[in-house]
């Protein structure tokens, strides 16, 4: 019967599973496997299904789900980001924003703050867009993503996480449960930025970077770019000039030339591959000589 | 389709619905309860017009919510801010404001400063434009809307100390 007058856009058809406990969970995700997406804020599932008219035939919602909505700093080890830890909780929380400052960087500057009371850190990892603002940050930090099926629990190093667009190293009857971020040394800076046309665009470009600073000099850096090829990357070759190095303008030239060369930028609707290429070295250059001016975090 | 009885609190009133799974919260309050002042605008997130507040006081976007999963949740639309009759203080501070023009995206805007004023009841001007971010208004060009939160907050305020010294009933 189409005597229904619908008044909004609706959703293709699906059957919804909503788990009240993980061990239910696990068993439906074994049952159904790629025929399953998993729901959480939904922000990104349903513009992903609205632009494209297709869903899977289940999807598992996690909504009665208890427990899985926590970031707790854990001393000695770091940040352990549950599942359903939405990123208005990521900007609100003061360990976040005085020990990892590019992640608490990359939720300030997320989607607007509707977006962020429902979308959560852990789905913006697995969407494996490269324009994802957390997971840029997550990458310079680096992190492990736990993934839990009724045969166990595996870490997955964020490096080895995203294997292309849209494609994760999740098994389909994984589900991802918590992010673990190691505790930042007294010498570790961090700072994330992006570019953006209005502010709740998605980012043309975005750069988060960590370093390793004792007295002016590089020890070691870590450097995540975004929206410059099929998955948010390292910039390893910028990495390794800057180890052992003193950060001053002279090095900072050579990192933004060193990164224009690392990255395969491509046009779309957000930006161009020419503007991308020029802008990024920029962006990794001011990045950098933020985290290396910041203070660091007091332990 | 398969279908999911759910009991809701919409505005202080309860009901029970029974909703197909795909259906959005958006889609349940206009089509099925009849509750026509939230609006849809994009179905993506990026517009607003469809905010409402869940549990009292955090703005969702209910059309990137289904409705099955609602079931004991309180939802305030902006017809729920209307008490006996009378406009709450953010609503008439958006009419004596001009804060209104073709009206379209007015719920959700006054949705959306309910939930900034909840969390945050003195905004700086700075923290207005944040915390509307994602809300678009086509008409205004914003300037009214930001001196309709200042006033609705000053207003909110106010009362709030008129409470407290016992004037009020």
């Amino acid at each position: 019967m189409s005597s229904h007058m619908m008044s909004s856009r609706g959703l293709p058809e699906f059957e919804l599973l909503i788990p009240q406990t993980s061990p239910e969970a696990m068993d439906m995700l074994a049952q159904h496997r790629e025929r399953l997406s998993v729901l959480s804020g939904g922000t990104a599932l349903w513009n992903y299904v609205r632009g494209r008219n297709r869903v899977t035939p289940y999807v598992l919602s996690l909504s009665a789900l208890k427990g899985l909505n926590y970031i707790n700093e854990i001393p000695g080890e770091g940040l352990r980001i549950g599942a359903k830890a939405t990123v208005a909780q990521l900007i609100e929380n003061p360990a976040v924003s005085a020990k990892y400052a590019a992640l608490h960087e990359s939720g300030y500057w997320f989607g607007n703050p509707t977006v962020r009371n429902m979308a959560t850190v852990m789905g913006n990892v697995l969407r494996a867009s490269p324009s994802a603002d957390c997971s840029c940050a997550l990458l310079a930090l680096g992190c492990q993503v736990i993934l839990q099926s009724k045969s166990g629990q595996r870490a997955v190093d964020i490096d080895d996480f995203w294997l292309s667009y849209d494609v994760t190293a999740r098994k389909p009857d994984e589900l991802a449960v918590e992010i673990r971020v190691p505790e930042p040394k007294a010498t570790t800076r961090s700072a994330f930025q992006r570019l953006t046309r209005v502010r709740q665009d998605l980012a043309k470009l975005n750069v988060a970077v960590r370093l390793e600073m004792d007295r002016g000099v590089c020890q070691q850096a870590r450097i995540a770019i975004g929206c410059v090829g099929p998955t948010t990357m390292r910039a390893e070759k910028t990495e390794a000039l800057l180890q052992g190095k003193a950060i001053n303008d002279g090095l900072l030239e050579q990192a933004a030339a060193s990164v224009r060369g690392e990255i395969s930028p491509i046009d779309d609707q957000r930006s161009t591959a020419v503007y991308r290429q020029q802008v990024a070295g920029v962006i990794v250059k001011r990045t950098i000589a933020r985290a290396a001016a910041a203070k660091g975090a007091s332990q | 389709m398969k279908t999911k009885l759910i009991k809701l609190c919409v505005n202080g009133r309860d009901y029970s619905v029974e909703v197909p799974h795909n259906r959005t919260l958006l889609q349940a309050l206009r089509d099925d309860l009849k509750l026509t002042d939230t609006k849809y605008g994009c179905g993506s997130g990026e517009c607003g017009g469809c905010t409402v507040l869940i549990n009292g006081k955090d703005n969702i976007n209910s059309c990137l919510t289904l409705a099955a999963e609602m079931e004991g949740k309180h939802i305030t639309t902006v017809g729920g801010l209307t008490k006996n009759g009378q406009l709450h203080p953010i609503q008439q501070a958006f009419v004596e404001l001009g804060a209104i023009q073709c009206g379209f995206c007015t719920p959700g805007m006054v949705m959306k400063t309910a939930s900034l004023l909840a969390h945050n009841p003195n905004p700086s001007e700075d923290e207005i434009r944040r915390g509307l971010e994602g809300n678009i208004c086509r008409c205004t060009g914003y300037e009214n809307i930001i001196r309709a939160v200042q006033k609705a907050s000053q207003m909110i305020n106010a009362s709030a100390t008129q409470c407290a010294g016992g004037t009020c009933s």
